[in-house]
């Protein structure tokens, strides 16, 4: 059993040392420059995610938005009961954490808004802003912040934001629009969809556990 | 080159790290690394998600984590001045090492009073990690002992010529016929003159002059040195390990040398 898992480390290893030689294999990238060109866009690697593998996007949507409907599925009926200690202030990390946020959220936006011309996107964005709203919860506790953010609006606006980037992943899929705004529109709805599905699930998780 | 070689260090880095804290902050260290060799390989858009995902989010939700990491639980007999209580407050030089290793583990100081004996069974059933306070370690105790803190004898202090008596789970109990619960069971079959005397260490003896309990017997010290040390659960070796590691920093420091004189004079 030894000798077989070694064999296979050995085998595994030669294989990553033929690639990063470049003996085996010699992949040919076709030129990526006509595909951006070809979606009015300037970063190739926005029209690769969406345009030309539109459909892997939209999916990977309905993953994310389907873990986040079986994590407050699943989670809902476990809250915890137990007496939580009270944190510890600390009013420099509040400060810096008030101060922070404005600026991670303008970020957050630009990094959405110019997905198509340089590097970014809506994942990106999303868990930029996500990362904010975590850091307000450090600083002020989970159960502050979820009392400040109303819940269900804001799964109202997850399921709007997820039907809105499936409608518009619809009009460029069967319409044909090829235009530079579509994936300004489709980024920061990604975005936005991405940003609150990951404090909805930190706070499923918070609300189950009791722990943080 | 120069980047995957850093990537793998903090890598390393981050593993080995005792404190908690070291190896988020190693792990965010290293996703930053990562993202610089992505923008490197020329791949900007994967370095901007990875510095969000690796360096951003997962570093924020393990200090989130990390403020709470849970508790470190202490069985505790109180003894003078190594661990007892003054009102509401826990005090004593055993506190102060404890205070210290939970704060440096990031852990809350849960304190369990509890009689001598209960100490090795709260041990071994896992419903405590430390066994402190007046804990003299028995032949028969089961636990992970960290290394001395505080020095001690046994003595016997005789009133008249009654049995002996001693705390039940303390050393002492095999040179004494009756046990007794607790310490201030002892004292009072003591003076009530239920037993003619009681095998206790120096630091007992020296609470109960201070409290006026007895005066007028005759000691003898009847055994060698013996050390007062925390005991660690046996299933807790990694938490033993972690405590001796601070114990030898409190050591090395001075800080436990200024804390037995400071509370042992």
């Amino acid at each position: 059993m030894k000798g077989m898992a070694g064999l296979v480390v050995f085998g595994l290893a030669g294989l990553l040392g033929l690639g990063i030689a470049g003996i085996w294999p010699r992949p040919e990238f076709p030129n990526p420059d006509p595909i951006a060109r070809d979606w009015d866009v300037e970063n190739v690697v926005a029209a690769i995610v969406l345009g030309v593998r539109l459909w892997d996007t939209l999916f990977e949507v309905l993953v994310y938005a389907l873990a986040m409907v079986g994590v407050r599925f699943f989670l809902g009926k476990m809250q915890w009961r137990g007496e939580l200690p009270p944190l510890a202030e600390t009013p420099l990390l509040r400060r810096s954490a008030d101060l922070l946020f404005c600026p991670i959220l303008v970020f957050a936006l630009y990094v959405a808004v110019s997905g198509h011309i340089g590097p970014g996107g809506g994942f990106p964005a999303g868990i930029i802003l996500g990362s904010g709203l975590l850091l307000l919860a450090l600083a002020k506790g989970v159960e502050r912040l979820s009392a400040e953010l109303y819940e269900p609006r804001l799964e109202g606006l997850e399921y709007a934001a997820v039907s809105a980037t499936l409608l518009l992943g619809a009009v460029v899929l069967i319409v044909g629009v090829r235009s530079s705004s579509a994936f300004v529109a489709g980024n920061l709805l990604i975005g936005l969809e991405v940003a609150i599905g990951a404090w909805v699930v930190l706070h499923r998780f918070v609300l189950a556990r009791g722990e943080v | 080159m120069i980047l995957s070689a850093l990537a793998f260090g903090l890598a390393l880095f981050a593993l080995t790290q005792r404190r908690l804290l070291w190896g988020v902050l190693g792990v965010g260290a290293h996703s930053l690394t990562l993202a610089g060799l992505y923008l490197a390989l020329s791949a900007p858009d994967v370095a901007l998600t990875e510095a969000a995902v690796g360096f951003g989010l997962v570093t924020l939700i393990y200090l989130l984590a990390l403020r709470r990491t849970g508790k470190l639980v202490v069985a505790a007999c109180p003894l003078y001045p190594l661990l007892y209580q003054e009102g509401e407050r826990v005090a004593g030089l055993e506190w102060e090492i404890l205070e210290r290793f939970a704060r440096w583990c990031h852990r809350d100081v849960e304190i369990l009073w509890v009689s001598r004996q209960e100490i090795p069974r709260l041990l071994q059933t896992g419903e405590a990690h430390v066994g402190a306070g007046g804990f003299l370690p028995a032949p028969e105790d089961k636990a992970l002992f960290s290394r001395p803190i505080v020095s001690t004898k046994l003595v016997c202090l005789k009133l008249n010529d009654g049995p002996l008596g001693a705390i039940a789970g303390e050393p002492g109990q095999e040179l004494a016929s009756i046990t007794y619960e607790d310490a201030a069971e002892l004292a009072h079959a003591l003076v009530r003159g239920e037993i003619g005397g009681a095998v206790v260490d120096l630091l007992r003896q020296r609470e109960w002059q201070l409290h006026r309990f007895i005066s007028d017997v005759s000691d003898t010290t009847i055994s060698e040195e013996k050390w007062f040390t925390f005991a660690v659960a046996p299933d807790e070796e990694e938490l033993w390990k972690s405590l001796e590691e601070f114990l030898d920093m409190l050591e090395k420091t001075g800080v436990l040398e200024e804390l037995r004189r400071r509370y042992l004079g």
